[in-house]
This record gives structure tokens, C-alpha cells and sequence, in this order.
């Protein structure tokens, strides 16, 4: 019992306002009473700010998204729809998780980039990998505009100079429709036509795109230079991701027989 | 007959007016284009145009080309103007870009513009300068120095990326369609770090020649100065090697021709001809001389240190290296003829810190009492007139193509994020 007690005061101290019921979430573990109870005074006590306020992979629930968008908060009171005024007054009396580093409320930030600049990045160095990204951007940029100026007048309309426009463009052109998952029956496993979430979508665009580029380059060429000559390609919808992105859905046509075998 | 009447017309009637605009217009652009509101609609102003240019010819016509034509496209094109020549251009144009023409950017600047900046021409299909304050002023002191004096030399000092490169550029534009003689030195910082090839000088036995470095120069010196080479003669007979030599009298080009094919001479025949120019530089001009313009960029590095090692890895001091010490003795104010236009720059420099700037910090003691007495010529970040027309001239060019960064809020941003320094400005709308 005293032991159970030191566990409890230990628990608390180590936790304190970040108690989350974990005994809950992991199933019958390691139930006991005690821990049950520590959980739910965890959740009773009043929340106070820690000395030092840091973003965990775990939050309580009854933490908010942070929102770093300005215009949301420059809007006035007549445009709120009620949901809105109802995010507004829960604000007021709940606590926010911390952003990450990478979250600006800049308006030039873009959440697919900010990913694309995650899945690149290697060992952390997120400086790099940015870095990589803003040339890419800018070669992109460079060799259309130079395309544009040098263009006849009437051709001159069709040049997409945007480099963003020709990354999401591309990125949209990457991404299957459909994928394929392993599923096991009666002993074997079959590769069975499956549909995708928008973010599993995404993630395979972006992680073929990130892998094409790291291994079939020369030697000498540099990633942001493969990255902006994969984007054209993509944007107009040739290249070896757009070539991947097809075996994909051929593999998934030859496999239409086992659709069945899927229960979700 | 009618137009001629009319134009006869207007020029009686309307020539106090024309005075009056004139004296208007030495005040300034604004004023200037307020003034012909005042005085005239926009129907009058045209005619207006049209009897200037029957009446102007060469700096004056074209001065008067930019009061009416930002005013008639509706202050699209505030940003550029059509004076192209650096000897025309005042402080009206101040903020605005002018064209460098295609031939010039050729033979002119062969190797003088900075890499980013030959990267904006190829992609835009075009060189822009921005006309700005320093350049204006150094221009201004070489229209108005007394040539038969001791060459004055001036001094472009400013923080990183503040445009002190460009300001040289534009001046050495002046010089060559004055029809000087340009010696440019691009970035003095390479020759003292990452020498490939080391060779004991022949000439001097405790000197050091970089063949490379020099010949390169030599065949850049070669495409600038073209026309030179046959007019300057030389004085004086040069022997290289028991069977080579160059006789008095033979013309310039025969020598730095000799430099360029043999390179293990080239860093002596560089000597040569800095000091047959700068001989020949002090002759009146009557059919013969010509004003010399020696541009350095990167001055600093003169009198710091190099990262050369000799042989036994003890380091190469500056003045052991021969094209170093002709080098310093161009920048002596003993001859006449001609001016010294020196940048500093911290950004190729060796053991300076990245913070220093300053004349003081990076010249050093020695080079600070060499260059003495000189002129200085600050370069600072854009004004606020001169950002809105940078960033005018790249929405023209289509450079800025982020939907965000065409609205208030995201010139805001680039301006706080660039805090208007030149070269942060172009990196950074470089991806937006």
C-alpha cells in the first residue's frame, strides 16, 4: 500500500497536469485501482502552466489546435458563423498545444511544402532540407521565366511560371486513385485493390517523388536540380514517378478479382 | 503647311511655358510632372511632345523623353528610363533601371558582374541597373576631377549585399562610353586564396607568380580593351627569355597576346602592361592618351593575409606574390591621368570578421595608410524609393509569382524579412 502510495505521488509529480489516463488507453495492461484513481485526480486538479511549456506527441485531449493564420483573427464579429464564435469562447477557458518550429504565421506558409521539407529532411537538418526546397522552387521558376521572356507573344499565355502552381500541379498528378493492400487469407497473403485516404495519397506522391530523386540521379547533378526537372516532368505528366504511379494502378487493375477480400 | 503652322504656333505661344517646366524640372520628376498638369491637359502635353523632339538632339532629347513618358503610360513604367547613357543620367533618374545594352555587357563586363546578377540577365533576357545615389556621386567627382593631378583614388565601403559591386559596375559603364581605358580587377580575393599552380617568379627570386590567375585576367583584359591595343605603343623592350622578347614600339596587343599563349610569363607580363599604362596614362590627350580607370573589387585583400602555402607550408605573404605587388603600385597616387576606384568586401575576405565593414577593419593598418589619402563613398540598403522600384521591376519581369507577395500584406513581409538589403531582397524573392 505505501508502495502503490509512492507510485502515485511519483506519478503525479512526474506528470502533474499532463496525467493522461494511459491504463485506459492500453487496455488491461497493467490495471490497477490506483492508477485509476491517480488518473482521474489528474484530471480533477485545476490546470496550471508548467515552468518550461513544451509540444509532446501527447497531449490531453481537452488541449485545442493552435490556429497561426492571422486573417482568422482579424475578421470581425458580424462574419463569425456560430461554430466559429463557439471555437472563439472555448479558446477563452482551454489550454492550446504548443506549434511546432516549423509553423509561421506568415502569409506565405503552405502545409504541403512544410511536409515536403519534413520528408526530405534527414538526421533533423531541417535547414537543408529548406534550403533544397527554396532552390528547387527557384530553378523552377528560373527556367520558366526564361522560357516565358525569350516566347513569342502568342505562346506566351501557356507558360505556367508559378513554381508553386507546377508543384502542387505536380504532386496532384503523382498521386494515386487507388493502392494496393497485403491482406492474409486462408494462409496466403494477396495484394488486394484497396481505396486511399487523401493523406496516404499525398505521402506515396511525396515519398516517390523524394525517392526517384535520391537514387536514379548522376552523380554530379544536385537534388534540387533532379527535384525541378521530376516536377516539370510531372507536371506534364511524363517521368518515371508519373511511370510508378501507373504500374500502381495496372497492379491493382490485374487484381480486381481479389477486391472481395477486403472488409472495410 | 497646317502642321508646320501649327507647330509655328505653338512654339511662339507656348515657349515661356516650355521655360518654365524647364526650371520646374530641375527640382525633380514630381514636381516636374505636376507642373505640366497644371499648366496643360493631356491633348496640349502631347503636342508638347511632339515639338521637343523636333527640337532636341542627344542628352537634352532624351532628358526630356523621361518627363513625358512615365507621365503618359500612367506611372506603369516609373521604374525604368530610357537614358541608357551613364553620362546623362542625373538624380531624376535616382531609383530608376536603365539597360545595359547587349553588345556592352559582352565586351565591357566580360567578368565584372557578380554570379547572381548573370544569372538575373539570363533569365530576363535583359541587363537592368538600378540607377543609385553612390554611383551618381562617383560619376559626378570623375566628370568634375582635374586629370593632370596625382590619380585620386575612391573608396565604395558599405554593409554585405548593400550593392557596392553594382555602383562599381555602373561606373565602369561611365568610363568605357567616356572611352577610357578600364582595368578591371573583378574580386581581388582570388588571387590570394586557392591558388592551383605556384611558380617562383623568374623575374624576382623571393616572388611567387600565379600563372593562371593571370593569364585568365589578361584574356578578359584583352576583350575589354580591344580597341587599345593597337594605338598604345610600348616604351620600353621587354626580354622573357633568352630567345623571347617584345621590342620597343611594338603595340599593347602583341604583348598581352604573348601573355595569354605563354603562360608561364603571364603574371611578369601583367606588370608590364600596369606599368605602361600607367606611363602613358600622364600624356595630354591630344592624339594619344587616354585616361586609365583601374577598378579594383576586394581591395581589402591586398594588404591582409592568404590562405597560399609555399612548399614548406609556410604561408605567402601578399607582397611575395607578383601580381599583388603591381597591383599596389597602380594604387599609389603617383601617376597622373586617371582614377582608382576601389570596393571592399568582406564576403571573399580572409580571417576578417563578418561583422566588419568599415574602411578601418578591413583594410588594416598598412592598408589604410596606402590607400590614405582616398575618398570615401558609403553604399547603404534601398530607400524606399528604390525598393518599391525594385520590386515594381520584378513584378514586370514576372519574377514575384507567389499570389501572396503581389498584395500589401506580403510586401510587408519582404520588407521586413529583407529589411531592404539588396542582395536579401533577391534571394529572397528569388523563391516567392
Amino acid at each position: 500500500m505505501a508502495q502503490n502510495a509512492c507510485i502515485l505521488s511519483h506519478r503525479q509529480n512526474l506528470h502533474g497536469d499532463l496525467h493522461i489516463p494511459e491504463s485506459l488507453c492500453w487496455g488491461l495492461q497493467s490495471t490497477t485501482f490506483s492508477k485509476m484513481a491517480a488518473s482521474i485526480t489528474g484530471l480533477l486538479k485545476p490546470w496550471t502552466p508548467r515552468l518550461f511549456l513544451v509540444r509532446w506527441s501527447r497531449y490531453n485531449p481537452y488541449y485545442l489546435e493552435p490556429e497561426p493564420r492571422k486573417e482568422l483573427y482579424n475578421m470581425p464579429e458580424t462574419e463569425l458563423t456560430t461554430e466559429q464564435k463557439e471555437e472563439r469562447e472555448l479558446k477563452a477557458v482551454r489550454p492550446i498545444k504548443a506549434t511546432t518550429n516549423s509553423t509561421t504565421s506568415s502569409v506565405f506558409n503552405d502545409p504541403v511544402l512544410s511536409k515536403f521539407v519534413n520528408m526530405m529532411m534527414r538526421d533533423g537538418e531541417k535547414i537543408l532540407a529548406r534550403g533544397i526546397l527554396t532552390q528547387t522552387l527557384e530553378s523552377l521558376k528560373r527556367k520558366q521565366v526564361e522560357k516565358y521572356h525569350k516566347a513569342p507573344q502568342g505562346k506566351k499565355a501557356e507558360i505556367e511560371c508559378n513554381p508553386y502552381a507546377i508543384f502542387h500541379q505536380a504532386l496532384e498528378n503523382c498521386m494515386p486513385v487507388i493502392g494496393l493492400a497485403s491482406i492474409q487469407k486462408g494462409g496466403k497473403f494477396y495484394q488486394v485493390p484497396v481505396p486511399l485516404t487523401d493523406n496516404r495519397r499525398r505521402f506515396l506522391a511525396m515519398k516517390w517523388m523524394i525517392t526517384e530523386c535520391r537514387d536514379n540521379k548522376n552523380r554530379r547533378t544536385l537534388m534540387y536540380e533532379k527535384l525541378s526537372q521530376e516536377l516539370l516532368a510531372a507536371y506534364s505528366k511524363e517521368g518515371n514517378v508519373i511511370k510508378r504511379k501507373h504500374e500502381l494502378h495496372k497492379m491493382a487493375e490485374s487484381n480486381r478479382a481479389y477486391a472481395h477480400y477486403r472488409w472495410w | 503647311m497646317a502642321p508646320t503652322a501649327v507647330s509655328n504656333k505653338l512654339k511662339a505661344t507656348h515657349r515661356k511655358q516650355f521655360q518654365e517646366l524647364q526650371e520646374a524640372g530641375e527640382k525633380g520628376e514630381r514636381e516636374r510632372t505636376m507642373t505640366l498638369h497644371r499648366l496643360f491637359p493631356l491633348r496640349l502635353r502631347q503636342t508638347i511632345a511632339q515639338v521637343r523632339l523636333l527640337h532636341g538632339s542627344g542628352c537634352g532629347h532624351q532628358l526630356e523623353e523621361v518627363a513625358m513618358e512615365p507621365e503618359l503610360r500612367k506611372e506603369t513604367s516609373v521604374f525604368r528610363t530610357q537614358v541608357n547613357d551613364p553620362a546623362c543620367q542625373s538624380e531624376r533618374h535616382l531609383g530608376q533601371y536603365y539597360t545595359l545594352p547587349t553588345s556592352h555587357l559582352h565586351t565591357i563586363f566580360p567578368h565584372g558582374l557578380p554570379a547572381r546578377y548573370q544569372q538575373q540577365v539570363k533569365t530576363f533576357n535583359e541587363g537592368c541597373v538600378m540607377v543609385r545615389q553612390p554611383a551618381l556621386e562617383l560619376i559626378s567627382y570623375l566628370k568634375a576631377a582635374d586629370y593632370s593631378k596625382p590619380a585620386v583614388r575612391y573608396l565604395l565601403y558599405g554593409l554585405k549585399g548593400s550593392g557596392k559591386t553594382m555602383s562599381l559596375c555602373h561606373t565602369i559603364h561611365y568610363c568605357s562610353t567616356q572611352g577610357w581605358l578600364v582595368l578591371h580587377i573583378p574580386d581581388a580575393h582570388l588571387w590570394v586564396k586557392n591558388c592551383k599552380e605556384l611558380l617562383p617568379s623568374s623575374y624576382h627570386t623571393s616572388r611567387f607568380d600565379q600563372p593562371i590567375e593571370a593569364s585568365n585576367w589578361l584574356r578578359n583584359f584583352r576583350t575589354t580593351n580591344e580597341r587599345f591595343l593597337s594605338k598604345i605603343k610600348l616604351r620600353q623592350r621587354y626580354t622573357w627569355t633568352k630567345r623571347e622578347s617584345t621590342e620597343k614600339g611594338s603595340p599593347l596587343g602583341e604583348l598581352v597576346d604573348m601573355g595569354v599563349s605563354r603562360v608561364k610569363s603571364s603574371s611578369d607580363v601583367v606588370g608590364a602592361v600596369l606599368k605602361e599604362l600607367r606611363l602613358q596614362a600622364a600624356e595630354t590627350e591630344e592624339s594619344e592618351g587616354f585616361r586609365l580607370a583601374v577598378a579594383i573589387d576586394g581591395v581589402n585583400s591586398l594588404w591582409g593575409r592568404t590562405t597560399i602555402k609555399k612548399e614548406d607550408k609556410s604561408p605567402v605573404a601578399p607582397e611575395e606574390l607578383t601580381l599583388i605587388h603591381n597591383l599596389r603600385k597602380m594604387i599609389d597616387n603617383n601617376w597622373c591621368g586617371g582614377a582608382v576606384i576601389a570596393t571592399l568586401s568582406q564576403t571573399g575576405s580572409l580571417y576578417s570578421p563578418s561583422s566588419a565593414y568599415l574602411p578601418k577593419e578591413l583594410l588594416g593598418e598598412e592598408g589604410f595608410d596606402s590607400m590614405d589619402p582616398f575618398i570615401p563613398v558609403p553604399v547603404s540598403n534601398y530607400s524606399e524609393k528604390e525598393f518599391e522600384s525594385c520590386y515594381l521591376y520584378y513584378l514586370d519581369r514576372h519574377w514575384l509569382q507567389h499570389p501572396h507577395s503581389k498584395t500589401d500584406e506580403g510586401k510587408k513581409e519582404i520588407i521586413f524579412l529583407s529589411n531592404r538589403n539588396p542582395s536579401v531582397l533577391e534571394r529572397l524573392c528569388a523563391f516567392l
